[in-house]
């Protein structure tokens, strides 16, 4: 952090970060807007940027004729539901990892990455292909399976990189207080995990939320959830601006407020621990 | 009570035997200091005892009961981490009453017990903290109540101090020194700082490679060292090792002298050099005397000050009845 | 304390993990690879003929392929370049000390948490579009003509809002990275005479080196798997002008239901995505010792 600045110097570069932090985020408050406009007013030349009037309407809409709703319930059951299977089967491996270390431990670590790096792409027409056969295309199982196992190996590194900054001294000094391995899991272990398994739980929602190659994919009315929900709306003419609007904005807006609480979890989590 | 016994325990990692054999008997009360230069195999010792690491081979007891197979909780010793391995998510009052929380205690008897350590260790302004919100000094004292609450046979100290400045840990170390008067309980030190097993210990376990090398009382190794190793680990400044002539006329290998027991002469000491850097003490002058002939430099404690300055000519004479001699061993020769 | 017991308790805690990745890993991957040998398509069902290499044969000698690996580089490359340079230069602005700092990092943050369908709709229509768009408003304004740039330019169309999505993931890496920085170097240097840009150029982008590796790789493995925002916007068009790797493939095997050359085209994916894997996993593995 640079040292206390000259308040003339402090003003000019804060003037200038919030114009190029106002230019990042214009595209999203602009949708904001927009789904609180009527269609005409969403088009309009010259546009306008507070002085029109609000309507909620465009939100009503949205849920009336494409079931807004159902989709949404969709991506909660998907990425939520992925995330807790994730972390049931994460959960057990990057503990033993990181307490209980083998000569074999960093191996298994760097393979489950290297899975991570296989592109989707290249088994697609497989997945596919097993899915059509057994039943799982368009089923919210189905793509809770396939979120969950591509996920699992940033959910055991970010676990491990938590779990591994738990000092094994505070686990002995609890076994020299005669703890058991249930209290010391219990009182101590699980304490301070905590934190770690929340940050893990929350990163992984967002990713399995966003995540649009396999949902667009592997879905279709039934089980879509908001993203292939959202792709729905490319093709349709006329005016939509302020329908688009209204459904982009529930879209993102709940992944928005858990993104900006999971910031900081967020680098370590998607560097591997590369960078804290 | 708290007597224990090492009975040719070994310990090895994989092929690396870093315990040889070695026998010890720790008598009920005492407060034994284990030390040695980093790597020694103090720490490992000390593990072993309390049951965190396994033993390869040999036998534990505790009280005459064997505590091989006893896991660490069961062995009813108290432990005090390098650093302090309080629980973070805990306050102080609940960290202290972990370990009765653990054994089962009443809530009562628990709160009373917490209080009462509390009060020892001048900690009650500070029960409701988390230890993230304590001082260095404060944070030891909560590791130090949490060990005395469960009334352990023994207490283990792991380098407690060697996280403390220098003022705190001459505070602590006496604070420690007391509460082993008032509890009579067995305590074993683990330490590579000399002066911290010098000025607590009844008996200094020295160790190296994980042999012991002496153990005996602070003062038996200093003014008796065994061997080369304990003469020059014990002793502050470091015993003066001479080798060569000097040696061969005092008949031996190597010949050591504290630099205390060096007296400065006017004319015609033993031993002539050349004084550098003086140390200025007040209490005590020492001086670092080059160009002797004997090893490259001699450390010599005077007491109060001397005129002598640096580029001085300096006589220097031994006390003979204080000369330590060695064998080519490095053994001692009586 | 690692005892027999607890090491055998430790390999049944980290089996399932273990078995789940290595069926998800290898069973799809042999069926790719096994696929790519074959005439498959689902479009004509009967036998599935062996037919050796000529999948591959016929995937790479497809003009499309050679477009779609251009268009691959020009787009993980185009967006590297800005991410990477714009999000040193925003870090650089966003470690001053400025009103608002929480609020002004979270509006930069933002664009990584829109899902890229939203994103995609949201650029093509209401900025991008020749007649509606907020950019035809502008245009207009400064008396120039309408552009429309997902059918004149949409490769850079979609590097561009690619690199909106990524611009904060790089920011936010390469700040956290800043801030570890020990001030005291800085100020050393200053004390040795250093300027302000022989800080930055000696000191500081030294300092940055591994984050920005580490930017560049995981980017590169996101960024290999473009999908949704082509398939929203142009829809890998026009022609194959905004067809990459990802997109082609799809397009073989779902919109053509060509089996046998997507995977094939899957093959060629892969091994593109190792080549950068391996110096990934090297750098991770390093910090692992650490």
């Amino acid at each position: 952090m640079a040292r206390a600045a000259s308040p003339r110097r402090r003003a000019a570069i804060s003037v200038l970060a919030w114009i190029v932090a106002l230019l990042i985020f214009f595209p999203i408050l602009w949708t904001v807007l927009t789904s609180f406009k009527t269609e005409a007013e969403a088009v309009a030349d010259p546009p306008s940027f507070v002085a029109f009037d609000w309507t909620l309407e465009n939100y009503f809409v949205v849920q009336e004729r494409s079931d807004y709703f159902r989709h949404f319930w969709n991506s909660v059951v998907i990425s939520i539901g992925s995330t807790i299977i994730g972390l049931a089967i994460a959960v057990p491996a990057a503990w033993a990892m990181a307490f209980v270390p083998g000569k074999q431990t960093k191996n298994v670590l760097m393979w489950m990455l290297s899975t991570k790096m296989l592109p989707p792409v290249g088994v697609l027409v497989p997945i596919y292909l097993i899915f059509r056969d057994v039943g799982l295309l368009d089923t919210r199982v189905g793509l809770v399976i396939v979120l969950t196992l591509i996920n699992l190996p940033i959910i055991v590194w970010m676990l491990y990189t938590y779990f591994r900054e738990i000092p094994g001294d505070i686990l002995e000094a609890a076994r020299m207080d005669g703890a058991n391995l249930r209290s010391e899991v219990l009182y101590v272990l699980l304490p301070m995990a905590l934190p770690g398994i929340a940050s893990t739980f929350l990163l992984n929602v967002i990713l399995a939320w966003n995540e649009a190659f396999w949902t667009l994919n592997l879905t279709a009315a039934n089980s879509a959830p908001l993203t292939a929900f959202i792709a729905s709306y490319s093709s349709p003419e006329g005016l939509f601006y302020a329908k688009l609007s209204a459904a982009s904005t529930m879209a993102i807006a709940p992944i928005l407020i858990l993104g900006w609480f999971s910031q900081k979890q967020l680098v370590r989590g998607l560097t591997f621990g590369a960078v804290k | 009570m708290g007597r224990i016994t090492l009975d040719k325990v070994t310990k090895s990692f994989g092929e690396v035997q870093v315990i040889p054999p070695l026998d010890l008997t720790i008598e009920d009360g005492e407060f034994v200091v284990f030390v040695g230069p980093s790597g020694c195999g103090k720490s490992t010792l000390l593990r072993l005892i309390a049951g965190l690491e396994d033993v390869t081979s040999g036998e534990i007891r505790i009280d005459g009961r064997n505590a091989t197979e006893t896991p660490p909780a069961r062995r009813g010793l108290a432990m005090v981490f390098q650093s302090y391995a309080l629980y973070p998510h805990m306050s102080v009052r609940k960290n202290i009453a972990f370990p009765l929380r653990m054994a089962g205690l009443e809530k009562a008897e628990q709160d009373r017990r917490v209080v009462e350590a509390a009060k020892v260790l001048n900690l009650t302004d500070y029960l409701d903290r988390r230890p993230g919100q304590l001082s260095g000094g404060q944070r030891q004292r909560v590791a130090i109540g949490r060990a005395i609450v469960r009334e352990p046979a023994a207490f283990l100290f792991d380098e407690p101090l060697s996280n403390l400045d220098a003022a705190l840990r001459v505070g602590m170390r006496l604070e420690i020194s007391e509460l082993h008067e008032r509890l009579k309980t067995t305590m074993i030190y683990v330490t590579h700082d000399q002066v911290e097993a010098m000025t607590m210990a009844d008996k200094i376990v020295v160790l190296r490679a994980g042999n012991i090398e002496q153990v005996g009382s602070p003062l038996d190794l200093y003014h008796t060292p065994r061997n080369l190793f304990v003469a020059g680990f014990i002793g502050s400044p470091k015993m003066n090792l001479i080798n060569g002539n000097a040696a061969k006329q005092h008949g031996a290998s190597t010949i050591g002298v504290r630099p205390e027991h060096l007296r400065i002469v006017p004319e015609g000491g033993l031993w002539t050099g050349t004084v550098g850097v003086s140390e200025h003490l007040g209490s005590d002058t020492f001086l670092h005397v080059h160009d002797t002939g004997l090893a490259d430099v001699i450390t010599v404690r005077a007491e109060g000050e001397v005129g002598l300055r640096h580029g001085d000519t300096i006589h220097l004479t031994p006390r003979e009845d204080k000369v330590h001699r060695f064998d080519e061993q490095g053994g001692r020769v009586a | 304390m690692a005892t027999q017991h607890s090491r055998s308790a430790a390999r049944l805690m980290i089996s399932p993990a273990v078995i789940l990745l290595l069926g998800w890993m290898l069973i799809p991957l042999a069926l790719t690879l096994y696929f790519s040998f074959l005439r498959y398509n689902l479009l004509m069902p009967g036998t599935n003929p062996f037919v050796g290499l000529e999948n591959y044969s016929y995937f790479l000698s497809d003009p499309a392929f050679t477009a779609a690996m251009v268009n691959t580089l020009l787009l993980v490359g185009g967006v590297l370049v800005i991410t990477v340079v714009g999000g040193i230069l925003l870090a650089l602005l966003l470690d001053q000390d400025i009103w608002g700092q929480g609020v002004v990092r979270i509006l930069v943050i933002a664009p990584f948490f829109v899902m890229p369908t939203v994103s995609a709709l949201v650029w093509k229509n209401m900025f991008m579009n020749p007649v509606n768009g907020l950019f035809a408003h502008l245009a207009e304004f400064l008396g120039l003509s309408a552009f429309d740039f997902l059918s004149q330019a949409p490769l850079a169309s979609i590097i561009g809002i690619v690199s909106w999505q990524w611009l904060p993931f790089a920011t936010l890496i390469l700040l956290t990275a800043m801030q570890s920085l020990d001030s005291e170097q800085l100020e050393a240097a200053e004390m040795d005479g250093a300027g302000p840009l022989s800080r930055f150029w000696f000191i500081m982008l030294p300092h940055l080196a591994r984050a920005i590796t580490v930017v560049v790789l995981i980017q590169t493995i996101f960024l290999l798997s473009v999908f949704a925002e082509i398939l929203v916007t142009t829809n890998g068009g026009p022609g194959t002008a905004s067809t990459n790797l990802t997109y082609l493939v799809y397009a073989e095997s779902l919109l053509r239901f060509d089996v046998g050359t997507g995977s094939a085209g899957g093959v060629v994916a892969i091994i593109l995505a190792n080549i950068v894997a391996i110096f990934l996993m090297r750098m991770i593995g390093k910090n692992l010792d650490a």
